[in-house]
């Protein structure tokens, strides 16, 4: 590669050398670190070639792309790191989000070494920064932990349920603990090169000494401590200590939950509003919730308990920012606290893309994007961001930033009064006709999207794509089991609960039917199609009444409900760890967003003890063998009113619509 | 019990390997299934949606008796067990403008809420196998997807919505739409892994409306005022409008036209979609355009073109279409199975009724004055249960035996029951309704549409 040539012909290059990487081949991971560290000019369009072969890839060679960039950051650093870093957190996730329980793993210790320094090196500073490999963490602390639930729900499913939508968590084999970079027994890989970087010619005396460490080392090694490649130190199989892991190991992983718990909660306490430090209390407590209600598959377990082990050796979530964290970069206002976030970074429309059309991330997301660390100036333990702020790149930004500020550009939020949203920008023209990227950095600088179609034979046929996000990433909040799409704000995650729960209740209501069986309803009469209505939970509903309650249906289902009810979780270790009295199970305990404070839900409190709300409505309800149900949709529909009733109230208006 | 009429699916040949569709942003996999074939699709990455509905990453989507696409803005890797009839990669797709006609749409919507007009109600017409249907899915689902609550209209009694053929429907669709399986289910005793829908029914019993105008024309303004109705009354609804799907037939000119002039006036159109036909346009044009509606808007009238992935559908696969649907109604899909009940009833136990058979109009031959009360000629021929009945399917409407004719064949469905039997001996028939009990007493109507079904009941 010779200076002088244009970026795009060396990012075409680039794509092209990657796109014949099928393999972990350590050569041409090697020759791809090369070309990159010999072409640092261009590290911008390398990176951006990178991190899209990451995104575009198949799963199957998703890791042998992260490979590249993981040896191009370590062994070329500066400025890989800074490019590479601003969209790691969809780079990584998006990735992990599709690959296979094996090559997470992988991941996972590949990300442990990007806390890290570069073993070896004199460098002292990770590779990546503190707080862009935390939100990593984060995050999936909590997809795991969703994931636990989630398998918790698919024991109510019934077994065909189980067989045709179910994934069955891999069995692990022998490579499960492979290293990221693979043994050299491996007839998988080339062997190495002989020497680091021999083989390229010495392009124009713009090659750079060979650093002091070995390429090859250099990659390898997710562990704290770096082992010779040559040596394969997970090689004893997983399976003994997996399976006979000791009852006492889960007594111990407990104590250290809650351990963490109590630690937790501690500097929840202190800074009250902090998203990173809640989303983390609640996903312990969740993780609590489950390890004492299930008995784990033990690689579950040991996954938990790696977590557990990296949380408690990494106690200082966000409070104290790393020095070049971008605290807001608002002096002249004091943001209120929750609603401040750092802005001024331009989005990555094509990495964003990738992530929010991934399952199950946008969850991850919603709770990322305000896990962006935004501790008030008062709060921030050190006052390094005094002298911080104004000096800091855009680059250090979080993605949720990047994400929220799109959400606002889009009217999707509400703006931000501190921050100007209309960016350098301006208006484009509207997006052209083929392959333009469906998010258009021009379309977010707009105040709201702009529906300019006419029914016209003209105007139909000009592509819109900023009119397609309307109906995907507009609505990042996805389910994974149909496909139905929400908005990332609040009422959107209620909506989605309420679907979820929909669905929930549906597949558990499908076991019962499977018994019952089940028939084809009669048809409703006119009257009672006109004044039927779909509630939100996704049911139609055919109770006339329900027609002006619907919009408040939501907040009276939640009053109806039982399930529904909670009250704030009791601070009093000694009611904490009592059962409900009537089905001697423990409560769950979450986080409820309006009221800002964990509660247990389901929850009523009668004298000194709390109850499930669904449990003593039922014993209330005589005898209480029979489930309760409430808003069940098939119990509206099922049943037909008497045929008769409403016809002379049909004849009415047809018969005033006839005279009109 | 044991039913023939159950085998509706074969199972995947899971011996193949499965193929994997790389399609690049803007194309589609066209794909046609067999019926008695099946196979499972899986969305392995990328966006991508069918008629409208997106698909949900990693979950298997089965297809048997099925042609349709897939088609992804965005790009998408689709994994595919089992084997198709056909299958292609399509590039060139009029999505881009069946697309921004929702927008288009949409955007009269938001105008409509905001000077407190009506939302547009959308007719589409053109020739058979144009993808009329398609379009009004596509149309349906996008508008649910933006958070609408549109009412989809059939008024093509060859094919059913939420029904059997034979009917018109209206449906209001506010969950995500059955990939699987056409427009979805209408409501059973049980659950249902997708949100059923709540259909209006009515049944003419004919594949073609011009058959019996004087029958197909008031049903259709009945089913018109229904759906008025429910846009008053519900403001979702209002703020979304409707989107009417119609026979190919009246396309075709003559009298044709003028059903269609009685849709666009019964409905009060706003919106005319021509798809795939020049000359309907033109002419949808000269009629139609400039003029206004009851309430006042100028009536737009677009065309389109019609996708390449309209195939002419032969009359054995329409017929193998019916037959599933009528199944389907008793007996349920792969995702949930539903149980029919046979029962006997006793000839005095019905009140059967069948279009009067006149080959020829008789109100039109009649001198104005003539059409009195004891001279109007009957809509109606009462039937007593023949042999002939066997396997036929009658539906029963929300009418009395001993209401006037018009008001039986104005009424809409309860329900249908299939006729397995006809002993005339005994003068009782073996019926199969879709629900246990007793049957309504109410009034029934035989038509010669949709064809007989024999091997429904073992
Ligand atoms: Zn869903
Ligand atoms: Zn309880």
């Amino acid at each position: 590669m010779s200076v002088g040539l244009p970026s795009d012909e060396v990012a075409e290059d680039y794509k092209n050398s990657l796109e014949d990487l099928t393999a972990n081949s350590r050569y041409e991971i090697s020759n791809l670190t090369v070309i990159a560290r010999e072409n640092t000019e261009h590290a911008m369009a390398i990176s951006r070639v990178l991190e899209n072969h990451i995104k575009n890839v198949p799963p199957d060679r998703k890791l042998p792309a992260l490979y590249v960039l993981d040896s191009v950051v370590k062994n070329v650093g500066t400025p890989y790191t800074i490019f590479l870093g601003r969209n790691l957190f969809y780079t990584f996730m998006g990735a992990y989000s599709l690959v296979n329980q094996q090559t997470r793993r992988k991941l996972d210790e590949m990300l442990k070494t990007w806390k890290e320094p570069v073993p070896g090196s004199q460098e002292t500073n990770p590779v990546f920064p503190h707080d862009t490999t935390r939100q990593i963490e984060t995050a999936l602390l909590k997809a795991r932990t969703t994931a636990l639930q989630l398998q918790q729900q698919n024991q109510f499913r019934a077994p065909q349920e189980l067989t045709a939508r179910g994934r069955p968590i891999p069995t692990p084999n022998t490579q499960w603990r492979n290293t990221p970079t693979p043994p050299q027994a491996n007839s998988l890989y080339y062997p190495p090169p002989p020497q680091s970087y021999p083989q390229r010619s010495v392009p124009n005396g713009n090659f750079q000494s060979p650093p002091p460490f070995p390429p090859i080392s250099q990659y390898a090694p997710p562990h704290d401590h770096p082992q010779p490649y040559h040596q394969q130190p997970y090689q004893q199989p997983p399976g003994y200590s997996q399976y006979s892991l000791p009852s006492q190991n889960l007594d111990s992983l407990k104590r250290d939950i809650a351990d963490l718990v109590g630690k937790t909660k501690q500097e929840f306490a202190s800074i009250p509003y902090n998203d990173t430090l809640r989303i983390r209390l609640q996903a312990l407590l969740d993780l609590q919730n489950i390890l004492s209600t299930q008995q784990l598959p033990p690689h579950e377990i040991q996954a938990i308990r790696d977590q557990v082990a990296q949380l408690s050796g990494n106690p200082h979530p966000p409070s104290v920012p790393p020095p070049y964290v971008a605290t807001p970069p608002v002096p002249q206002q004091q943001p209120p606290p929750r609603s401040s976030q750092p802005q001024g970074s331009t989005p990555q429309p094509g990495d964003l893309q990738a992530l929010l059309s991934s399952r199950n991330l946008a969850d991850i997301i919603a709770k990322a994007q305000r896990s962006t660390p935004t501790p008030p100036a008062t709060q921030a333990p050190r006052s390094q961001s005094q002298q911080g702020p104004t000096s800091y790149p855009p680059v250090s930004s979080g993605p949720g930033t990047d994400l929220m500020a799109m959400l606002r550009a889009k009217g999707l939020l509400p703006p931000n009064s501190n921050t100007p949203t209309n960016g350098p920008l301006g208006f484009a023209s509207p997006p052209s006709a083929t392959n333009t990227p469906p998010i258009l950095p021009a379309s977010l600088a707009r105040p709201a999207l702009i529906n300019d179609v006419d029914l016209t034979s003209t105007s139909l046929k000009i592509p819109r794509p900023h009119l397609i996000f309307t109906l995907y990433e507009a609505r990042p909040n996805q389910c994974s089991t149909c496909g139905r799409r929400f908005f990332a704000t609040k009422e959107g995650r209620e909506m989605k609960a309420c679907h979820l729960d929909w669905h929930f209740r549906t597949n558990r209501r499908l076991v019962d039917s499977a018994k019952r069986g089940q028939s084809r309803s009669w048809y409703v009469d006119e009257l009672e199609w006109i004044k039927s209505r779909d509630n939100p939970g996704d049911a139609p509903l055919t109770d006339a009444s329900s027609a002006a309650a619907k919009a408040t249906l939501a907040a009276s289902l939640a009053a109806a409900d039982p399930k529904k009810r909670h009250i704030p979780a009791p601070s009093d270790p000694a009611l904490a760890n009592q059962p409900c009295p009537i089905c001697q199970e423990k409560f769950a305990t979450v986080w409820n967003d309006e009221e800002q404070e964990f509660v247990w839900m389901d929850a009523i409190k009668l004298g000194n003890r709390v109850y499930h709300a669904s449990c003593h409505a039922e014993i209330k309800k005589d005898g209480g063998t029979t489930p309760l149900r409430i808003n069940t949709p098939d119990s509206v529909l099922g049943k037909r009113k008497s045929p008769s009733a409403g016809f002379s109230e049909i004849n009415s208006i047809y018969a005033k619509a006839v005279k009109t | 019990m044991s039913l023939p009429g159950l085998e509706l699916s074969a199972s995947v040949e899971t011996n193949i390997e499965p193929t994997v569709q790389d399609l690049k942003e803007g194309s589609e996999w066209r794909f046609e299934v067999a019926f008695g074939h099946q196979i499972e699709v899986k969305l392995l990455s990328g966006n991508a949606e069918l008629f409208g509905t997106e698909l949900a990453q990693k979950q298997p989507y089965t297809f048997t008796g099925t042609k349709a696409a897939i088609y992804t803005w965005h790009g998408c890797q689709l994994e595919v067990h089992g084997e198709c009839q056909s299958e292609y990669i399509a590039e060139e797709t009029p999505m881009i403008s069946y697309a921004n006609l929702h927008f288009a749409l949409e955007k009269s919507r938001e105008e409509a809420s905001t000077t407190a007009r009506d939302a547009p109600r959308v007719l589409i017409v053109g020739p058979e196998n144009a993808g009329k249907t398609s379009l009004v899915k596509l149309l349906t689902a996008y508008a649910t997807r933006s958070g609408r609550q549109p009412i989809a209209i059939n008024l093509d009694t060859k094919e059913g919505m939420l029904s059997i053929p034979g009917t018109m429907s209206a449906a209001a669709f506010s969950s995500i739409i059955d990939v699987e399986d056409g427009w979805g289910s209408s409501p059973t005793t049980g659950p249902s892994p997708v949100p059923v829908k709540l259909p209006l029914v009515y049944f003419l019993g004919l594949a073609n409306p011009e058959d019996k105008t004087s029958v197909y024309k008031p049903i259709m303004t009945r089913l018109a005022l229904s759906v008025l109705n429910r846009l008053q009354d519900d403001g979702e609804s209002r703020g979304t409008g409707c989107i009417i799907d119609t026979p190919g037939v009246i396309s075709q000119g003559k009298g044709g036209y003028e059903i269609i002039q009685h849709i666009v006036s019964d409905f009060s159109v706003s919106v005319i979609v021509v798809l795939g036909s020049e000359r309907l346009y033109s002419d949808m044009v000269r009629r139609f355009n400039g003029q206004r509606t009851s309430v006042g808007e100028t009536i737009a009238v677009i065309k389109l073109d019609k996708s390449g992935g309209c195939v002419d559908r032969d009359e054995a696969y329409l017929q193998q279409v019916r037959q599933a649907q009528i199944r389907e109604y008793f007996f349920g899909d792969a995702k949930s199975t539903l149980s029919p009940h046979t029962q006997q009833v006793d000839f005095t136990a019905v009140s059967i009724y069948r279009w009067a058979d006149s080959s020829v109009d008789l109100t039109s031959l009649l001198p104005g004055d003539a059409v009195e009360e004891n001279l109007a000629p009957s809509i109606f021929d009462k039937e007593e249960p023949s042999p002939q009945m066997q396997n036929a399917i009658l539906a029963i409407v929300h009418a009395d035996p001993s209401d006037p004719q018009e008001t039986i064949r104005d009424a809409s469905v309860i329900g249908f029951i299939y006729v397995a039997e006809v002993d005339e001996k005994r003068r009782k028939l073996k019926i199969l309704a879709p629900l246990s009990g007793r049957l309504p007493n109410k009034a029934m109507i035989w038509g010669s549409w949709p064809e007989g079904v024999t091997d429904m009941v073992g």
